[in-house]
């Protein structure tokens, strides 16, 4: 196999809230064309690492680099340039309430201005189709469907761009599992066909089996541990066997007190 | 000890706050000024600012125009100077009335309604989301709203200022018992264009405060609803205290000679 390059590169990233440190110097390279997994508990800041790569969180130090610019402290048009690239789905969805279905996946599609309203509307509903909805759905406004159905606007949206590197915060949590099955298979397609790069963060092990070429977990601020899919179930590390078998005892042990006593 | 500490963060924390207002005003304002422009944007909040708060606007001035001219044809028979009544009302409603009521009425309306919305989209990451799809929200959110602001809210004021007049003129004449004629030439004789010219350049900057008080609290509230409910507090009382002083310092530039 020839040498992949690197799409991101991730260099002791710190992050803190306050007296509360979230990311303590990680590290992290995502290769081109990949699909890598973010794993970890609840509020170890998967998120908040996401929300720091595609540049709506400011590091207090480290560098991100991606397809090698730096992407840390640079000037809003270098950042807008870069967002160029990106397309993201949040973890509530985040789809603007003011805007109907359709124009929600179309947006990126005007902004950037890659088609028209006509068109971007006809390719809106293509995409709103592709995660089941339908034509009639396209014009209802996201307070009037549920929550796992504005989950899969909100993949319309992201994917909707083409966007070169994908960042899905927990693409299938509320959604059946049926469709979660569908949105994997969206998201393995987008990486496969479209020669995307996709970070995904789940708790859902056999989507992130299902989805991922490689998986990282988070743990404390770093990256305890990261693998090929197929490695990690027979990997003997303590974190992951605790994760993926829902223990309570284990390395992670102090993390649940920890979080109660907030 | 305590309190000079408590003064100096005080101190410190209204130093921050309106350092952090005037980055985001400029900021705003350089948006308005380069491409893309979204116009389907401005003209929908010229729709909510202008069109949605005539009725609001009218019943203020009309009531205020005719409690002008009630209160001051009792004041003024007491040395005999009633004829005076039109020219006062219009002069009242004209530099001050107008554009300080229909400004205040219009920040408890739309300065609360701004802040909530973008607080809303504040707090449930829409914002966020809107940078990820290449879209400046300083462009998008802000700049219409303010080029709104500034633009309707003189339309508003001098809408009021007609209502406002036609007030006094229905009390004057109906109820006082003035010529009708007679009240108009009163009117318009004295009436100067810098009258009404500086109204509404009042109303332009209280537009301009109005709006960017709404964006500015929306902007940075956090915190989920209480927040968006405090950032909302937080624009309509910051809106009319500007509102008052601004008032007095535009009031202060054009006449006092
Ligand atoms: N805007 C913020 N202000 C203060 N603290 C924050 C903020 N965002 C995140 N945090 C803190 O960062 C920590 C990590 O949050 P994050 O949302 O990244 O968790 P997560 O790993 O995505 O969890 P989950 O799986 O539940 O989504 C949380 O404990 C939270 O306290
Ligand atoms: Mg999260």
């Amino acid at each position: 196999m020839t040498k992949v390059p690197k799409k991101i590169v991730i260099r002791e990233l710190k992050n803190s809230f306050g007296s509360k440190q979230v990311l303590s110097g990680l590290n992290l390279d995502v290769f081109e064309g990949e699909s890598l997994v973010i794993i970890g508990a609840s509020g170890t800041g998967k998120s908040v690492l996401m929300k720091n790569i595609v540049g709506i969180l400011r590091p207090n130090s480290g560098s991100i680099k991606i397809d090698g610019e730096e992407c840390v402290n640079v000037t809003n048009n270098v950042r807008e340039k870069i967002s160029r690239k990106l397309g993201m789905l949040f973890q509530g969805a985040a789809l603007f309430d003011s805007l109907r279905l359709w124009e929600n996946v179309a947006f990126g599609l005007i902004s950037l201005k890659i088609s028209g309203r006509e068109e971007a509307r006809l390719k809106a509903i293509d995409h709103l189709k592709k995660v089941g909805l339908s034509e009639t759905d396209a014009d209802r406004y996201p307070s009037e469907i549920s929550a796992g159905a504005q989950k899969r606007v909100g993949l319309a949206r992201a994917i909707a761009t083409n966007p070169e590197i994908l960042f899905f915060d927990e693409p299938t949590t509320g959604i059946d599992p049926i469709m979660g099955e569908i949105v994997d298979g969206l998201i393995v397609s987008s990486v496969r066909s479209l020669g995307a790069t996709a970070l995904t963060i789940t708790h859902d092990m056999d989507s992130a089996r299902r989805i991922g070429d490689r998986i990282a977990m988070l743990y404390g601020g770093k990256i305890v541990w990261i693998g090929k899919t197929e490695e990690i179930d027979s990997s003997r590390d303590g974190f992951i066997q605790q994760f993926i078998n829902g223990q309570v005892d284990g390395p992670m042990a102090g993390l649940i007190t920890e979080n109660s006593s907030v | 000890m305590g309190f000079v500490t408590a003064t100096g963060r005080a101190c410190i924390n209204f130093l921050t706050a309106t350092g952090r207002l005037v980055i985001f005003a400029g900021v705003a304002v350089s948006h308005i000024v380069r491409p893309p422009f979204y116009s389907r944007l401005v003209v929908r909040q010229i729709i909510e600012i202008g069109f949605y708060s005539l009725p609001v606007v009218g019943l203020t001035a009309i009531f205020t125009g005719m409690v002008l001219a009630l209160q001051s044809y009792t004041g003024f028979a007491r040395f005999n100077a009633e004829s005076a009544v039109a020219t006062v009302v219009v002069l009242s409603i004209t530099r001050e009335l107008a554009p300080v009521l229909a400004g205040l009425m219009i920040a408890g309306r739309i300065g609360a309604a701004m802040a909530a919305e973008i607080g809303t989209m504040r707090v449930t990451e829409q914002i966020d989301a809107l940078s990820t799809l290449s879209t400046n929200p300083y462009k998008y959110l802000v700049a219409p709203r303010l080029v709104a602001g500034v633009v309707m809210l003189p339309c508003c004021v001098l809408v009021a200022d007609i209502i406002g007049v036609f007030g006094g003129y229905l009390v004057s004449v109906y109820k006082l018992g003035f010529n009708a004629n007679m009240y108009i030439k009163n009117t318009v004789q004295f009436l100067e264009f810098i009258d009404v010219f500086s109204g509404l350049v009042k109303a332009a900057v209280f537009g301009f405060l109005i709006s960017l008080m709404g964006c500015y609290h929306g902007y940075y509230s956090k915190g989920g609803a209480q927040g968006v409910g405090s950032a909302t507090t937080n624009a309509v009382v910051s809106a009319s205290v500007l509102i008052l002083g601004c008032n007095y310092l535009i009031t202060e530039a054009f006449f006092s000679r």
